[in-house]
């Protein structure tokens, strides 16, 4: 049973291709099979019609044919020959459709790859740029733009908690919004930094769904709200707007999930980061103060 | 070669599960066939007629739902096995409306879902699930 299981993919898709006639098989190609798959039915069209003007020829009127064969005799070789010959192409042809198929799995296996890859890649990417940088806003900035940049997205914005709210620290496109705060539970945002659950949005919001949220243009057609939980800790909600015609799903929440949870790293270090700085200013200000009284 | 070897289409845009999934079902003597996005699933269900799909419903591009959708309105008798991380029971109510015959929850069990997927091999040829082995859809003889 196993025993199958055992012969790698490549190899199989090696035999099936010499047996259905590709000799030169090295570089698996769909287009080789579909021109041998071409060639094999010139071939089967050029042997029946010989085949058929042979039958005519052997009809004809009695007493034309000579030869050493009889007309029974000859008429059933021709039968054969015509027979065997289609078996010969049903069998090719279904080596080739087993080629076509094993080529084709290789083809996905190689697409789901290379889409992994490229995720990883655009992940790898954004996370070397939000580690590259230590200041909160130009690391708000990075966050977004990564995130609209994975998701193919046209705006958004990133808030932080602070207290009980949420402050709009970062926005592309409608920038008016910075500033903006919003009490947790309220609306999207509020709902996903309390919950800590992203939210994945398809059309007109339900207001009933999510007390307190402002009705008010623009209305946007799919977008997304991920909470960015760092240490068990809401730490703030990354917003991002689907552009024009395009549609998130759920793929697309997974996807950045990942992204949001190094963001919320990165953001949870430049706050430490930011405070440090804070401390310290405050300690030299301090040093110089007694340098001052005690001159 | 032989004509009783049921087929079976994987959907599903992971690598790692695309690669478990074709050697369990190719070890129970399944031809597996594979798709990793809703375009290409739909594609090769119409060209291959395979006896069963294993349907991951969260994909890039077309999603499983909408590949389900499509099926149910084309009527497709195809069985199809729904892959979801969801538990929700709207969810599992949804897959059932759209002709589902299974619905397994990831992170799932190799065994449970090659199981599922031959009771639906099983139901596509009009076997029924106990008389499988018999028939020659599960074991050995087709490896």
């Amino acid at each position: 049973m196993f025993e199958r299981a055992k012969i790698p993919d490549g190899d199989r898709l090696r035999r099936e291709a010499k047996v259905a006639g590709l000799r030169d098989f090295r570089t698996p190609s769909l287009e080789a099979v579909e021109r041998r798959r071409l060639r094999l039915w010139l071939l089967t069209t050029i042997v029946l019609v010989v085949v058929a003007a042979g039958v005519m020829v052997v009809i004809r009127p009695s007493g034309s044919s000579s030869g050493m064969l009889s007309e029974p005799l000859l008429r059933l070789a021709i039968f054969v020959l015509a027979l065997a010959f289609c078996v010969y192409a049903l069998e090719k042809e279904f080596r080739l459709g087993r080629a076509t198929r094993l080529l084709t799995d290789e083809r996905v296996l190689t697409a789901a790859l290379t889409n992994r890859l490229h995720e990883a890649s655009l992940l790898l990417d954004a996370g070397r740029a939000m580690n590259s940088v230590l200041e909160l806003p130009e690391l708000l900035q990075t966050v977004l733009r990564s995130a609209c940049e994975l998701l193919d997205a046209n705006g958004g914005s990133v808030m932080l908690v602070e207290g009980d709210e949420l402050v709009t620290l970062c926005v592309r496109g409608r920038q008016e919004a910075v500033g903006a705060r919003l009490r947790l539970g309220e609306g999207v945002a509020g709902h996903v930094a309390l919950r800590r659950e992203p939210v994945l949005i398809e059309g007109h919001v339900d207001s009933n769904e999510f007390p307190g949220l402002a009705d008010r243009p623009p209305y946007v057609e799919s977008a997304m709200s991920l909470p960015l939980v760092h240490r068990d800790e809401a730490v703030g909600v990354l917003n991002v707007n689907a552009a024009a015609g395009r549609a998130f799903t759920e793929y697309d929440l997974r996807a950045v999930a990942v992204f949001a949870e190094q963001a919320a790293s990165a953001v949870a270090n430049a706050r430490l980061y930011e405070a440090e700085r804070a401390h310290v200013a405050e300690l030299i200000e301090l040093r110089h103060d007694r340098v001052g009284e005690a001159g | 070669m032989s004509p009783l070897k049921p087929r079976v289409l994987i959907v599903e845009d992971d690598p790692d599960l695309l690669v478990v999934l074709r050697v369990n079902l190719t070890a129970m003597g399944v031809e597996p066939i594979l798709a990793g996005d809703g375009r290409t699933a739909i594609s090769r269900i119409q060209a291959e007629r395979p006896d069963a799909v294993v349907l991951d419903v969260m994909l890039p591009g077309i999603d499983g739902w909408s590949v389900l959708e499509d099926l149910h309105a084309m009527g497709d008798p195809v069985p199809v096995v729904v892959c979801s991380a969801k538990k929700d029971v709207e969810d599992m109510e949804r897959a059932r409306e759209l002709g589902a015959s299974g619905y397994v929850i990831k992170p799932f069990d190799i065994d449970r879902l090659v199981d599922a997927v031959m009771g639906a091999v099983g139901r596509s040829r009009g076997v029924q699930p106990g008389l499988a082995v018999e028939l020659g859809l599960e074991g050995p003889e087709l490896a």
